[in-house]
């Protein structure tokens, strides 16, 4: 015993004299980025890409980096999967820590805003500035930077989703986008004679109706608590967080008042989500006996995952998408989600530009947006791609509620192209996420105990408390 | 034990193992320690170029923290409730398997199954079986569409549902469903270590035994139990270690919130914590971190105290 | 329940046996196989549930209320795991780094197990209870400093980043050495006064009165080295080094990120097969048991 306890002793005396010793190592921030005068040089750079794609998105990334090559040969792109966006992440994380990181990476934002406590993330306005010429092994010249047309090409919310970082500088460029829509069963709305809802209070009516047809259903299922919550906020127009000063904001009357409203609508069975359901919501959306639901509202990229299974080699009943109610509908809001790309800082600046063109050619290449959106279900980022031959005909053309339900669900989202908005992004930005998720949760279906109000202020206390607990 | 005559020839059977301690385990836990008292250290932070200051602040963070008693007593509750549990069964298991003849090699093979099967498949099973998946449940209009497979036991015997890990489950629900689980998980590892132990014991005694005309309690208790308590102290001192380290079962059960939809958290522990701060306040993490060291190393001295006196070697 | 064990254990031996006696042996049998064969359903059935996934289309997996049995045996799943996958390479990948870890990895186990049970030098119980107290950090905080060191040694992508930052196990160390400590002293003693060498003695009479934890400790290494997946991915990601985890999560990974996971499991169950097989032969050897290995004490 004694001689346990002399050995911790020594153990902790040996740890406090290297404290001294190693206090102070990292030195490996990259520097800043500064464009040099020739532009890119045409100088043999290798470019390592981490991502999360699947092994067909792979291919067709395969194919693309195969043109980029033509025109820029010394370019070598060395992508790998590296498992889900939080493995990326925290791959990245423990890189940049000895500066091993990558060159580019895809991203959400709040990755971006822990990259940036390293500084290792290049801010990428003065590329975009950038009027230098370029010329690329065909023989032909584009300029480093972008063109207004380029930039007014792009669905304005997603690309200003790479300045919300609070020092407005741009850092990320949208690579494929998702959003949230809502599914309803098109063959039970027209048997019945329902009509989709455009706002909230049109939902409730409808959910009213709806338990009258079939007193045993939920109509309306919600995947994500937090995705709620959050375009409940935009849409209000009431605050949620800021990238700057004081960063929680969401503890607010108007939240409040929409928590509370939700809560009886949980009650009342007209509504349910992923996490109070025990399973996602589209399994209910696509039940054929039992207990079911007639609308989801779900991620767009997920649109097959809302089919219901042939029976007979028929789909049981046909899927409509629209999109998902408002509170105002002359203003709609709605989530933009899916990966960005980012640049990390480098000794060598070559190698940045190089970055740099390879990201200007995948967000900005008609014919590579168009077919990664058909692969991947994901929303293209520029406005132009609607316009492609292949795209048009192949793709949004053949749109239904039963094979190409994907493309059903692209066209609703390019349909609705003004309506995107993105939260701010800093350090802590994904904890405020998940509180207001759990706090959907707890509100929803915790027992008030008699008083709901004291209830729903003490969660959404509690709420900012750990946020601030996390963040500080 | 007997005095070597060269005392320099133990170093030598352990240097391989003290150089590589040393370099991966010992280096890394200087420096927890330096990052523990480092007030507010992030590892992205410093290699932004922040400066740290030296102090408690870290450790004050971590003692504050509202919700850091219930780490603390869901951690203990989970070691004190399952150690003893899955060691007296895998002791039971053990023995079992050791006495049996006929289908003794198959419920064997069965008993290593376990460890060819992928620890997905051991999380998703857990879920099916206590999942409740419906709307509301808990008031007056419920919908349930299936109760989970658990539940359609206890119905089956007359008994009625019980909510166990979904929103408006009870605490204790919660605690009995991980109860089941990390003995369930632990089982295995423990089934194994003790067959070998078992194996290890000389049959003679036995034989002595035999001849003796010992009662089979007895020989239980005066011969396996004894000879095997230098493996029945491994299991218990490595289970309590492993138990206040517990963190995946839960995550495995109730995902990263660590708690029923509705009260997040509920069934967090230290290392929960200790993950969570992991992501960027490293400082923070590593405090905590050595707030559990302090913890765990007072329950092993006991444990081995206790173990000292109770094992035969 | 440990009473009616030892009853059986000492039934073979009873010369004679009256008829309540052998009432009371059937129940007590009875008990005893009521008793594992519970025990061995309730630990199998996570086994049972990776194989019926392997064969289940991912809209059934994916069903909120799960299938016990599937509704439609997919054995595609089986073909597309063995197509998409690069599997020989994962599987010998993994096995060249399961097999070298473990090796060297007992051989460093046995040496300070050794030390510990049997030498007797200054400072034993101190250095003992210092290997202990490493064990009380949670291992995930030391990911940063080694990520720092390997990189230090220049040893990123390459088979000895997989395999020596986690030779040395205290939790292997202290099994052998309780495992040694049951072995009787007076073994030890006769060997040094007939003038043994300390190796030799270690290597004819505590290796083999120690096999079946030594083969328990092979199998649990083995598998961690089937099961490993953070630390690979960090530090060898490239694909001639790839373990079979790392391999397996991104080569079922749809394009909406969901993992395709009956694929999966068809994977797992694949290159799990020859494993399993390695271990039924192992079994043997934990089973054997002392007495017949022929050491008397």
């Amino acid at each position: 015993m004694k001689k346990i306890l002399l050995a911790t002793l020594l153990l902790l005396a040996l740890c406090f004299n290297c404290v001294s010793m190693v206090a102070c190592n990292n030195s490996n921030v990259a520097p800043e980025f500064e464009m040099p005068e020739v532009g890119y040089d045409g100088s043999e750079v290798t470019i390592n890409f981490y991502h999360t794609m699947g092994a067909n998105l792979r291919e067709v990334l395969d194919a693309y980096i195969v043109e980029f090559n033509k025109l820029y040969p010394n370019i070598h792109i060395n992508h790998q999967q590296v498992g889900s966006y939080d493995d990326v992440r925290d791959q990245i994380k423990t890189e940049i820590t000895v500066g091993n990181q990558p060159h580019i990476a895809y991203c959400y934002p709040d990755h971006v805003a822990l990259y940036n406590l390293a500084k290792a993330v290049v801010s990428l306005d003065d590329l975009i500035a950038s009027d230098l010429e370029v010329t690329r092994a065909d023989g032909t010249t584009e300029t480093m930077g972008l063109t207004d047309e380029q930039i007014a090409d792009f669905i304005q919310g997603y690309y200003n989703e790479g300045k919300q970082f609070g020092d407005g500088k741009m850092y990320t460029m949208p690579l494929s986008k998702s959003t949230e829509v809502l599914y309803y069963n098109k063959t039970f709305f027209e048997a019945n004679n329902l009509t989709p809802p455009t706002t909230w209070d049109e939902m409730e009516a409808l959910c009213e109706k709806i338990r009258q047809i079939d007193p045993t259903c939920i109509p309306l299922g919600y995947d994500s608590e937090a995705n709620w919550f959050i375009t409940m906020c935009e849409q209000y127009g009431s605050p949620y967080t800021s990238a700057t000063g004081e960063h929680f904001l969401f503890d607010n009357d108007t939240n409040r008042n929409f928590v509370a409203r939700f809560r009886e609508w949980h009650q009342k069975n007209y509504v349910t989500t992923k996490e109070l359901s025990g399973g996602y919501t589209s399994d209910l959306f696509k039940a054929q006996d039992g207990t079911r639901s007639y609308m989801s509202i779900g991620s767009s990229a997920g649109a097959t995952h809302q089919r219901p299974d042939k029976v007979n080699d028929a789909y049981p009943f046909e899927v409509g998408i629209t999109t998902i109610p408002q509170v105002d509908p002359a203003n709609p809001k709605v989530i933009s989600q899916g990966p960005s790309l980012c640049i990390f800082k480098k000794a060598n600046q070559q190698e940045v530009i190089a970055s740099w063109l390879f990201v200007k050619f995948l967000t900005t290449s008609v014919e590579f947006q168009a077919e990664f959106s058909m692969v991947s279900g994901y929303v293209p980022v520029i406005k132009s791609v609607g316009q492609n031959e292949v795209y048009k005909n192949e793709f949004l053309d053949k749109a239904n509620g039963g094979d190409f339900i994907a493309a059903l669900s692209a066209k609703v989202c390019l349909e609705q192209e003004a309506a995107y908005y993105t939260s701010p992004a800093f350090n802590g930005s994904s904890t405020a996420r998940d509180q207001v998720g759990l706090l959907m949760q707890k509100c929803l279906s915790a027992d008030a105990n008699g008083d709901v109000a004291a209830m729903i202020k003490k969660a959404f206390e509690d709420a900012v408390a750990e946020c601030k607990y996390q963040a500080d | 034990m007997v005095e070597s005559k060269h005392p320099w020839k133990a170093w030598i059977y352990l240097a391989p193992a003290i150089v590589l301690l040393l370099i991966f385990t010992v280096w890394p836990i200087i420096n927890t320690v330096r990052m523990a008292f480092l007030e507010g250290y992030s590892s992205m932070s410093a290699v932004g170029g922040m400066q740290y200051n030296f102090g408690f602040g870290n450790f004050k963070q971590v003692l504050q923290y509202k919700d850091f008693l219930s780490c603390l007593t869901n951690t203990m509750l989970l070691c004190v409730l399952t150690v003893p549990i899955s060691t007296i069964l895998a002791l039971l298991i053990a023995v079992c398997l050791n006495a049996i003849r006929p289908l003794q090699r198959l419920l064997q093979t069965i008993f290593f199954l376990p460890y060819v099967t992928n620890s997905i498949a051991i999380g998703m099973v857990f879920a099916a079986m206590f999942n409740m998946v419906g709307s509301a449940f808990g008031s007056e209009n419920e919908i349930v569409i299936t109760a989970g497979i658990i539940n359609n036991v206890i119905e089956f015997f007359g008994g009625t549902a019980v909510n166990w890990i979904n929103a408006g489950s009870t605490y204790w629900a919660n605690i009995t469903v991980m109860v089941v689980y990390i003995v369930w998980n632990a089982l295995p590892f423990k089934i194994l270590i003790l067959l070998g132990g078992l194996q290890s014991i000389n049959k003679q005694y036995y034989d002595a035994a035999k001849v003796d005309g010992t009662s089979r309690r007895r020989v239980f208790t005066k011969i396996t139990v004894p000879l095997l308590s230098p493996m029945l102290a491994y299991v218990v001192i490595t289970g309590f270690i492993g138990g206040f380290k517990e963190y995946s079962s839960i995550v495995g059960i109730f995902g990263d919130d660590m708690g029923p939809t509705g009260d997040p958290r509920r069934l967090n522990t230290m290392v929960g914590f200790i993950y969570d701060a992991l992501a960027n306040k490293q400082g923070r993490a590593s405090a905590a971190a050595l707030i559990l060291f302090g913890i765990i190393f007072v329950v092993t001295m006991i444990n081995l105290y206790v173990s000292k006196k109770k094992t035969h070697y | 329940m440990s009473e009616s064990t030892m009853k059986v254990m000492q039934e073979k031996d009873l010369r004679k046996v009256t008829s309540s006696q052998k009432a009371v042996k059937i129940a007590v049998q009875f008990m005893l196989y009521a008793f594992l064969i519970l025990m061995a359903i309730i630990i199998i059935f996570p086994f049972y549930w990776m194989l019926i996934s392997s064969v289940k289309s991912l809209s059934e997996y994916r069903l909120s209320v799960p299938t016990l049995f599937p509704r439609e045996i997919l054995f595609s799943n089986y073909v597309e795991a063995f197509n998409q996958a690069n599997l020989g390479r994962l599987f010998l990948n993994t096995l060249y780094v399961g097999l070298v870890s473990t090796l060297l990895s007992l051989v460093i186990t046995v040496l300070s197990a050794f030390a510990f049970a049997r030498l007797e030098f200054k400072g034993k119980n101190t250095l003992f209870a210092l290997l202990l107290a490493t064990m009380m950090i949670p291992g995930e905080l030391f990911t940063i400093t080694n990520y720092a060191t390997v990189n230090a040694f220049g040893w990123m992508d390459s088979f000895t980043v997989l395999i020596v930052p986690f030779l040395v196990s205290v939790f292997y160390i202290y099994l052998l050495r309780q495992n040694f400590m049951q072995i009787p002293n007076e073994l030890y003693l006769a060997a040094k006064v007939d003038g043994t060498s300390d190796l030799k003695y270690l290597w004819k009479v505590m290796i083999p009165l120690a096999l079946p934890t030594l083969i328990s400790i092979t199998i649990l290494k083995m598998m961690g080295a089937w099961n490993s997946y953070v630390w690979p991915r960090l530090v060898a990601n490239k694909e001639e080094y790839r373990l079979i985890t790392n391999g397996l999560r991104n080569a079922f990974t749809e394009s909406t990120g969901d993992v395709n996971i009956p694929v999966q499991m068809a994977a797992v169950a694949i290159v799990s097969l020859p494993l399993f097989l390695v271990f039924i032969f192992l079994r043997k050897y934990i089973m054997k048991g002392v007495s017949r290995s022929g050491i008397k004490g």
